[in-house]
């Protein structure tokens, strides 16, 4: 107990100390006030994987991580898209996933948004072509907005998803 | 022709129903033929206690006749066991004397088991039906000893001399004869341990007459309970009330513990009606220690709660086992994994059916609710009482009351849940058919006796209050209030079931009007169940009763004691493919193995040692009268 507590005193914070006021913080915050403006609350979002390589999927999961925190813009992952407001498309839509993502995209109440990343989910990217794709998220379901990159560091993201929502009819 | 027979059940039924009527608003009446029958002959006694179990068998016998009009028109056999069953029923409540009584408890219980035995070509029935022999004549034996024994003491078979001669007896006849008879009684009113036969034998007749078993026939062990100990007896020592108190804590929760792991829709219904047998004797049990303890208001209140429940149960687990045989008719199986989607294709069963789940879970306004709120209001009121070792028993009473209905609540979501919800799981259900129109008319009367009875207990409980105080022998009051308001002991508590109607209806229709008042969107899509984008969906995927129940086996399994099996059949020529898989996950009662299995082993024990005396020799059985002679001749 007592070198317990020894230890923790002599240790102090180890945390990285906080981020500078940065991009992400200033995309993030036109954001929330966006989303406040339309949703009241927050923005629900639906992340679907059509195929990626998981690179998007990383740099998706860095957002919700303690550096970019991305609920505290009021922007938050769930786990169905009954649930969503936001369908987050990643990949190359392979020909195994592109009926689900099509039943994923029926399944979202409307009015709903729908978001392609990175460069394969805008046309197949690097696999463009391949035998095993139909093509980029546009070729499935009808996309608002595309968020280019490979992958698309995470304020890239935000300001996608910030695009995205300006495209909302009002 | 045979519908004939039904619809004269069913005159009869109205009949008892307005002479049980008649009883209970203070009318008596009378009948006595000493000819008729040798030691003492038929009597017959109309008391507001008998015309209210009068009045109840009439009330179901209605439905389940209607129901019989529908379903059971076809089939030939059973006509006439129902109408004993139905008349024998009818005259146990108004019997005056012991061997009236008797005959009547007798008819009524061979008739119930010639139509247990109603498919004569299945083993389970053959087998139900015997077991429920062998308990209900284990049970009238009982019943038979304990009235020679008081006949014998009082000098008269007459149960009136009973009542009179009751304070005179000695300590000893008195608990002598309560045990017996109690016994007997709870033997067929299903209590733990005595309930072996109720599952069994429920699910093997036809469902008409299940209704009626459960509903009114196990109901009459229940009278017979309260004739016993607050009636022919007099007032009793405190441990009656306390024994009753323990046995209908554990029945209540045993009952549903059961009830939870069974997937066999009548069987299920069955394990419901120990618990709320259980319930009733909560009520019966502290209305006698009360009476002992000389609180007259609140014993009173006891009784009236354990009346109001017998009714109410009788009432929706007839409707209950009516739609679930309106299921089984429609489906061809009992087991409700091979349900499901019943609510698009039998909308009405379906409705009647989550109207009773809604009644037996008590959820308000319906009648279950009031009657389990009186129970509890009744047991938290032992405060009152000053004997430590009373309170506890009320506490357990209490405890186990709040659990089973917690239980019971979960165990109709897996009921109505699986078997009219989510897609068919069988071909036979994906066929079902919505009931005929007799068997929905039936359905709809309980609904309708179901609903009037929660939303108008003030119409109710006064009734109830005067049949408890005639039995009591006390002045009716206890329970007050308006035409709106039940109001309990004072300022106890008080509920108003009208007005939580009017409230939940309005808090479900307010929604729908303020949607259309702001104008909101009305356009509607209709698409798949989400299924986490799968291309194939089959009903295989959905939520089955045992994963329902599997949480509760885990949490109880000290007293499920669940056994695994798992058995996979590999393909020859590689462990990669699997053939065949069959996983059981069985649960053992604790009754049939550490009480039936060891009595009975005795019992063989014994008649093997017994039989030895038999050895079919002319000489041996010679020497046996001999002796038998001398025997006399010396002690004479």
């Amino acid at each position: 107990m007592l070198r317990q507590l020894r230890t923790a005193v002599r240790t102090g914070i180890v945390t990285e100390a906080c981020a500078p006021v940065g991009e992400v913080q200033r995309i993030g915050e036109r954001l929330a006030s966006e989303i406040v403006r339309l949703f009241g609350r927050s923005l629900a979002i639906r992340q679907v994987d059509a195929g990626s390589c998981n690179g998007c999927e990383l740099e998706i999961s860095g957002l919700t991580g303690p550096h970019y925190d991305l609920e505290r813009f009021g922007l938050h992952f769930v786990a169905s898209p009954r649930h969503a407001d936001c369908l987050l498309v990643t990949g190359p839509v392979t020909r195994n996933m592109a009926e689900a993502l099509r039943r994923t995209w029926e399944a979202t109440p409307d009015p709903k948004l729908v978001v392609a990343v990175g460069d394969c989910g805008l046309d197949g990217g690097l696999f463009r072509g391949s035998y095993a794709v139909v093509g980029g998220v546009a070729d499935v379901v009808p996309v608002d907005a595309v968020i280019p990159g490979c992958p698309p560091p995470p304020a890239a993201l935000l300001a996608g998803l910030l695009e995205a929502l300006g495209r909302l009819p009002r | 022709m045979t519908r004939l027979g039904y619809g004269v059940v069913a005159l009869m039924g109205a009949a008892a129903v307005g002479l049980g009527g008649y009883g209970v608003t203070g009318g008596g009446a009378a009948l006595r033929l000493p000819s008729l029958l040798p030691l003492g002959g038929l009597e017959l006694t109309l008391d507001p206690l008998g015309g209210l179990f009068l009045a109840l068998i009439g009330s179901a016998a209605i439905p389940a006749s209607i129901y019989a009009f529908g379903d059971a028109a076809g089939a030939r056999r059973g006509r006439f066991a129902y109408a004993v069953f139905v008349t024998s029923m009818c005259v146990v409540p108004v019997a005056a004397n012991t061997m009236t009584f008797l005959i009547a408890w007798e008819l009524m219980s061979l008739a119930s088991y010639f139509l247990v035995l109603h498919d004569r070509q299945s083993k389970g029935s053959v087998n139900a039906a015997w077991i429920y022999a062998v308990m209900t004549h284990a049970g009238l034996a009982c019943l038979l000893a304990g009235m020679l024994l008081l006949g014998a003491d009082v000098g008269s078979p007459r149960f009136a001399d009973w009542r009179a001669a009751a304070p005179t007896l000695t300590p000893t006849t008195r608990d002598a004869a309560f045990l017996l008879l109690a016994l007997g009684f709870a033997g067929k009113a299903g209590v733990v341990p005595l309930h072996v036969w109720l599952p069994l034998a429920h699910p093997a007749a036809p469902s008409h007459v299940s209704a009626l078993m459960s509903g009114v026939m196990i109901k009459l062990g229940v009278y017979g309970l309260l004739r016993v100990s607050l009636d022919w007896l007099g007032i009793g020592p405190s441990w009656w009330g306390a024994a009753l108190l323990i046995a209908g804590a554990a029945s209540s929760l045993i009952g549903v513990l059961y009830a939870l792991v069974e997937h066999d829709l009548k069987r299920l219904l069955a394990f419901h009606s120990i618990e709320n047998i259980g319930i009733i004797l909560l009520g019966i049990g502290s209305a006698a220690l009360y009476r002992v303890a000389g609180l007259d208001a609140l014993a009173a209140l006891g009784l009236i709660a354990a009346l109001y429940h017998t009714v109410n149960h009788a009432m929706f687990k007839a409707l209950l086992f009516l739609g679930a045989g309106a299921v089984v008719h429609a489906t061809g199986t009992r087991n409700m994994e091979a349900m499901g989607g019943l609510i698009k294709r039998m909308p009405w069963t379906a409705v009647c059916f989550l109207v009773g789940s809604a009644a037996i879970a008590a959820l308000p306004p319906l009648n279950g609710f009031v009657s389990e709120w009186l129970t509890f209001l009744a047991l938290f009121q032992n405060m009152r009482l000053e004997a430590v070792g009373q309170n506890l028993v009320f506490t357990l009473g209490i405890a186990s009351l709040a659990l089973t209905g917690g239980l019971a609540m979960a165990c109709f979501v897996k009921a109505f849940g699986i078997t009219f919800l989510a897609l068919p799981r069988s071909d036979a259900a994906a066929r079902a058919h919505e009931a005929s129109r007799p068997v929905r008319v039936a359905m709809l009367t309980l609904v309708t006796a179901c609903v009037v009875l929660g939303v108008g207990p003030t119409l109710v409980v006064p009734t109830l209050g005067s049949v408890a105080s005639a039995v009591l022998g006390t002045a009716p009051e206890a329970i007050s209030g308006d035409w709106l308001t039940v109001r309990v002991s004072g300022q106890f508590a008080s509920v108003s079931t009208a007005a939580i109607a009017v409230v939940l209806a309005g808090s479900f229709c307010a929604p729908l009007v303020a949607l259309r008042l702001v104008g909101a969107s009305r356009r509607t899509r209709a698409y798949e169940t989400w299924g986490c984008g799968r291309i194939v969906q089959t009903p295989r995927m959905e939520y089955t009763a045992t994963a329902f129940a599997s949480p509760f086996k885990r949490v109880f399994d000290f007293f499920y004691r669940p056994t695994k099996r798992l058995d996979i059949e590999f393909h020859p020529e590689s462990r990669f493919f699997v053939e065949r898989i069959e996983y059981e996950n069985p649960t053992r009662s604790i009754f049939e193995d550490w009480l039936y299995r060891p009595a009975l082993r005795l019992l063989h024990g014994g008649a093997r040692a017994a039989g030895a005396l038999q050895s079919g020799s002319a000489n041996q059985y010679l020497a046996y009268i001999l002796a038998a002679l001398l025997l006399m001749l010396v002690l004479a």
